[in-house]
């Protein structure tokens, strides 16, 4: 009689079958490590919100696929993984020490006004149709900008960098279309 | 994303990889090849009738030394990329580098004044052959490191540009002859201590690539 495979041992053989290209061993095997990760990453993430640790663990995951090949099956699977996470971690941590330090979110200083017909908040939901159009219609710095950060969502500095402009110029540029948006969506326009 | 999504993703059309040879055996790999350039390169370039004495301990004991540098330090360099792999290999290429600088130091003469090592322009030679004889072997490391997970860069480059430069150094000395002496242990130490300290802070100039590596661009 054979003894029963540990936990650790069973996640090494479903990364070994991986790295042969086994498709259903390495879902099983992500989705297996998955819910290990999120804990680690919330413990040491406790302060972040939801958001930011499911992202972290996105981020172990698809670092353990970029290195699924560093793997060495002779040796047990979990420091190989823990390792990964650890590093993420720490990048996590950079990142989030960089972002919180030179950029500020543009919904938090969102152009809302004491007023209560300039504010958003007490408008109507507008028509999707008419929202699109009203997009299409904003010149093209502003279109850009509220394409890139508010339906694709990038940060501000993912945005600068995809446009090609600076922080400051795409703030403007989102400032402005959220006041020609607001006065093309306004009452008389609906 | 959700996080399922991802997982989908990922497992979908999942391609076969080769898993890695370990660290000692990828080492001895490189240092296989970059030995035959090394040895091509310095036959290339030997001056003729040139010819080193190596009946004395005080001279091939800095080159072993040098040579076991190079191969600690190579093996520190791939198990650098392994991720959860032991510090052991780190651990043992800074101790085989501080025995190859204490064997040059005490089978050094010490008899040059600093204007004589300032104005010893020949060694510049040895320096272009340290540093541009082992861009070559550098490279071929760098492609290979690039297969494992660049966790600490600045680490893994040092290293690399260390095993490089102890070995491009022993064919330093034997292309044109010279005795191990101060004049020798500066340049040649310089040259080789820029390197590493040139491949480490590049190393560090190229975070993004290291992020895209890891797959935060996938």
């Amino acid at each position: 009689m054979t003894a029963p495979a540990q936990p650790s041992d069973a996640l090494g053989l479903l990364m070994r079958a991986a790295q042969d290209g086994d498709a259903v061993a390495y879902a099983e095997l992500l989705r297996a490590i998955a819910p290990q990760v999120r804990r680690i990453v919330a413990r040491q993430r406790g302060f972040a919100g939801i958001a930011d640790v499911e992202d972290l663990v996105q981020d172990v995951l698809l670092s353990v696929h970029a290195v699924r090949a560093t793997y060495d099956s002779s040796r047990p699977f979990v420091p190989w993984l823990l390792a990964i996470v650890r590093n993420r971690l720490a990048d996590g941590a950079r990142r989030y020490a960089r972002t919180a330090r030179r950029e500020i979110r543009v919904d938090e200083s969102d152009v809302t006004f004491f007023e209560v017909e300039t504010n958003t908040d007490s408008g109507e939901p507008a028509d999707a149709d008419v929202v699109r159009e009203a997009v299409r219609a904003l010149p093209e710095g502003q279109r850009e900008a509220i394409e890139l950060l508010k339906l694709k969502e990038l940060s501000l500095k993912e945005a600068a960098e995809a446009s090609g402009t600076s922080v400051g110029a795409l703030k403007v540029a989102t400032h402005r279309a959220m006041a020609s948006l607001r006065r093309a969506l306004g009452p008389k326009n609906q | 994303m959700n996080t399922n999504d991802l997982i989908q993703r990922l497992s979908t059309d999942l391609a076969p990889v080769e898993p890695l040879w370990r660290p000692g055996g990828r080492a001895l790999a490189w240092l296989a090849v970059a030995a035959v350039y090394v040895v091509v390169l310095t036959v290339l370039l030997a001056k003729s009738g040139a010819s080193i004495d190596l009946s004395s301990p005080r001279v091939w004991l800095p080159h072993l030394a040098a040579i076991v540098a190079s191969l600690l330090a190579s093996w520190a360099a791939f198990a650098s990329v392994i991720p959860g792999h032991s510090r052991r290999a780190a651990a043992c290429a800074a101790i085989a580098a501080s025995v190859w600088v204490a064997s040059v130091i005490v089978a050094s003469r010490w008899d040059s004044d600093v204007a004589t090592i300032v104005a010893s322009r020949h060694e510049l030679a040895c320096v272009a052959v340290i540093i541009l004889g082992g861009a070559p072997v550098l490279v071929a490391m760098a492609a290979m490191l690039r297969r494992g997970a660049p966790f600490t860069p600045a680490t893994t480059a040092a290293f690399a540009a260390l095993a490089v430069g102890a070995l491009t150094n022993v064919g330093a000395c034997f292309w044109r002859p010279h005795a191990v002496d101060d004049v020798t242990l500066v340049w040649h130490g310089g040259a080789i201590l820029a390197l590493v300290v040139a491949c480490a802070l590049g190393a560090r100039l190229v975070p993004r690539a290291v992020g895209a590596r890891l797959g935060r661009s996938s």
